[in-house]
């Protein structure tokens, strides 16, 4: 490789794309295009940590592979979370006929 | 080369993302995320950590995405179109808020002398002789993630564990059918037989 | 040093990186990489797809005590064009308010997902087309690409019955990933390596075929099983069930796009079975080839260093017979009798440099002896020894097909609750303990000596151990057989609820 790609590059893309999962997070109505937004921005911080752990000094403490083990843990809490949140957003459409987060505003009943 | 390579990647990547975003129809928003994901993926393998393209692979595009496929069509609308639009109060907003936060990361990594000198120099050479703990741990990363999870991050092991456990057992008693489920508290009046539930 | 030492400075750091190839890139592998995909693309898979097709109408039929296909070439051999042809001149119909793009690229997946699989597995030596460090970690990942396949393929078609057979198919696929997948975990831990192609070597040179030891059986039947769910064949055929849901998942599919789902699948269906035979059946080798593999008794007394560089390295003072090269396994026994078996890195000059992926109990400067385990080191595809591999390769993996067809000719269909409970309460269950018992046969027969000793221990360890797993879980789940359960076994009921065996008893 005779010319490397900068870090900023990285973290620029990873930037954009949690801007863009941001957005979707505000603008989406239904809950699953929420959650497809949300995993658009737990990607970004994941590329976040391993372009971070490949270029940067690691503390040595931390072990050869840091961020890729920060990384592994975010999937893994984020492949939890889609479950229990997909499972959520079933009862909620059971009990209110639609998968709208606007309309799910009352916290009784 | 590559960088012409990563240019490309990054831009289908942020088309992608745009698309899942802005998609109506829902499963067309899913198939964004997976070419998204797989994106994703390419940058994983463009950091040369290629463990974590195929765990990305394997665990979002394999799982997660079923997931949400089985919650799109098990929340369909009545009318079995599954459109949805973006909603007019929140466009303003939600692009509001896409502006200043792209801007303040951008200028803020522009900013920061020491990912900007790390932008000039160029990466650590991993050869096949490295003899450095991250050398080697980037050849051969697969035993060593499961070294350093058995020895360094074994709490952080074992706690994402019984989380795992926690949302599976979660996940079963929340998706139980529930025989005394109503599905809409106006329709039901006492003595007649509560609404059938649509899924 | 203790192996559980959590300071890992490079000095006391004795564990190692695996030697990687890089290929160079260069036009000879332009050309192996052009060859592969010409032949193996255009020609050799679909015409093996084909011709597999056209077996198991020809065994189906036998099975079924009738002929099959004879009529459009000798011996029906001509078939499979003719199916090509009628596949292509039916028109493709599409459903009006169908997506287009989904319903073109479900197929599409399968067919992806199915020759990515094939690219790792090594179809002889230096016959694998990629050879991954982490090959079993990519085979895993891209299998599951197949269950979004099959969702896209339903749900494109705006069918409910589709709909219905995408769910259930998605639903037994995701199932099935799970034993299938901790199925393959024993043969990694025996073979220390997730590449293909040392798993294959090491059944070669080492160990004999994995299926040869109890947790091998368990775990060879465990694949085969979630194989077959897998590649949704009978008697996991639910999703495509022919009939009861009309065809499930690719109603709507006709013409050159059903062929492409047919392709799939039983492209699939090879994969699978290459799988299998490279994990577990030592893929291209004879059955007792590693006892012949040429153990190289050759004592050495070297000193070697271990406190200095991050490599176990030997000084080699006496030329090997063999010349030792990346590849071999070197065996030493320091003096008090403890010996292991070490894989050789590289060798420059007179040293060699051994790979130490756990922690290493001989002392420094220690003379140890050295008995090398011979394996020859070569990745050329144009080694005589491919001239038995290559067809001792595909005769295993067309048994396994033949053992599909065997099963599917044979066994109904299985209802989609017991499907899912058999994964879940049965199969996971099993995959959890044969990953135990792989544990323990590692400790007996592959730790000491390097794949030789002690294995009638092993067997008496393992094999009661074996049994009583199976034992325990079927004992387990007794209770949800439905033909224990009195409540609900099945019996006539009328439509006022009640049991018209009851009424036919009271009648006489």
């Amino acid at each position: 490789m005779s010319q490397q790609i900068p870090l900023t590059w990285f973290l620029y893309f990873a930037a954009a794309s949690f801007s863009i999962g941001l957005m979707g997070v505000l603008m989406r109505r239904n809950a699953i295009g929420v959650l497809m937004a949300i995993e658009i921005m737990l990607n970004a911080a994941n590329v976040n940590f391993v372009a971070f752990w490949r270029y940067g000094p690691t503390p040595a403490s931390e072990g050869p592979i840091s961020g890729v083990m920060m990384a592994l843990f975010v999937v893994t809490v984020a492949a939890a979370e889609v479950a229990v949140g997909v499972g959520l957003i079933l009862l909620c459409y059971r009990r209110w006929r639609a998968a709208d987060v606007d309309e799910l505003d009352s916290l009784s009943g | 080369m590559i960088q012409a390579l990563f240019i490309a990647l990054s831009a289908f990547g942020l088309l992608m993302a745009l698309g899942t975003v802005f998609a109506r129809n829902l499963v067309n928003a899913a198939l964004f995320l997976v070419a998204f994901f797989f994106v994703i993926a390419c940058q994983f393998v463009l950091l040369e950590a290629e463990f974590m393209a195929a765990i990305q692979v394997l665990i979002y595009i394999g799982a997660v995405t079923v997931i949400l496929m089985f919650g799109i069509m098990l929340t369909r609308n009545i009318q079995g179109d599954e459109t949805t639009t973006v909603s007019k109060r929140w466009r303003l907003l939600g692009l509001g808020a896409f502006g200043t936060v792209c801007t303040v990361l951008v200028l803020g990594i522009n900013a920061y002398q020491p990912w900007t000198d790390l932008a000039v120099r160029p990466e650590f050479p991993v050869t096949k002789d490295s003899t450095t703990p991250r050398g080697q741990a980037i050849l051969s990363m697969t035993p060593t993630v499961g070294r350093e999870m058995m020895t360094r991050y074994v709490v952080a092991f074992e706690l994402a564990g019984l989380l795992l456990t926690a949302a599976l057992v979660g996940a079963v008693v929340l998706a139980q059918h529930d025989s005394t489920d109503i599905v809409n508290a106006k329709a039901e009046k006492p003595g007649t037989e509560p609404a059938v539930t649509g899924s | 040093m203790s192996p559980f030492d959590m300071t890992m400075t490079p000095e006391t750091n004795l564990m190692l990186a695996q030697s990687i190839y890089y290929d160079k890139v260069d036009l000879w592998l332009w050309i192996r990489w052009g060859l592969y995909l010409f032949a193996g693309f255009f020609g050799v898979f679909p015409l093996i797809v084909a011709y597999i097709v056209l077996a198991e109408r020809k065994l189906a039929a036998r099975f079924q005590d009738r002929i099959g296909p004879n009529r459009v070439g000798p011996f029906g051999l001509l078939q499979p064009f003719a199916d090509f042809i009628k596949l292509i001149i039916k028109e493709s119909i599409v459903p009006k308010g169908a997506n287009g793009f989904v319903h073109l690229l479900a197929p599409m997946l399968t067919l992806i997902s199915a020759f990515l699989v094939l690219a790792v597995i090594p179809f002889g030596v230096g016959l694998a087309p990629v050879d991954l460090p982490s090959g079993v970690l990519y085979m895993v990942s891209v299998s599951s690409i197949a269950a979004l396949s099959i969702f896209l393929a339903g749900w494109s078609s705006r069918n409910k019955y589709s709909l219905l057979g995408a769910m259930r198919g998605v639903a037994q696929l995701v199932s099935y990933e799970i034993p299938q997948v901790m199925s393959i975990l024993p043969v990694i831990l025996w073979a220390g390596s997730l590449s293909m192609v040392s798993i294959v070597q090491a059944q070669q040179y080492d160990q004999g075929w994995f299926i040869f030891s109890p947790p091998g059986i368990l775990g060879f039947v465990l694949l085969l099983i979630a194989s077959i769910a897998e590649v949704n064949r009978a008697p996991f055929d639910l999703p495509e069930a022919e009939s009861e849901i009309i065809a499930g998942f690719h109603t709507e599919y006709s013409g050159m796009r059903f062929g492409l789902f047919f392709l799939g699948e039983y492209l699939n269906v090879f994969a699978v079975c290459c799988l299998t035979t490279t994990l577990f059946l030592g893929g291209g080798s004879l059955p007792f080839q590693s006892y012949f593999a040429g153990r190289a008794e050759h004592m050495l007394a070297a000193p070697f260093d271990a406190s200095k560089d991050q490599i176990l390295k030997l000084n080699a003072h006496h030329e090997f017979p063999l010349n030792p090269g990346s590849g071999f396994r070197i065996e030493i026994t320091n003096e008090a009798g403890r010996s292991e078996a070490f894989q050789v890195s590289h060798r420059t000059g007179n040293d060699l440099y051994l790979l130490a992926n756990r922690p290493v109990d001989f002392q420094a400067g220690a003379n140890a002896r050295v008995t090398a385990a011979a394996r020859p080191d070569f990745a050329s595809p144009w080694h005589f020894s491919n001239l038995i591999m290559i067809p001792v390769f595909f005769a295993k993996v067309f048994f396994l097909i033949f053992v599909m067809f065997w099963i599917r000719a044979t066994l109904p269909r299985m209802r989609a609750d017991r499907l899912m409970a058999f994964a879940w309460k049965t199969m996971v269950p099993l995959a959890i303990a044969n990953i135990f018992l792989g544990a323990i046969w590692y400790e007996i027969v592959i730790r000491p000596a390097g794949g030789y000793g002690h294995k009638l221990v092993g067997w008496a360890v393992t094999g009661p151990l074996t049994l009583a797993a199976i034992a325990l879980v079927f004992r387990i789940n007794r209770n949800s057989y439905q033909a224990n359960d009195p409540e609900r076994r099945p019996t006539l009921i009328s439509r006022t609820g009640e049991s018209l065996l009851a009424a036919t008893t009271q009648g006489q």
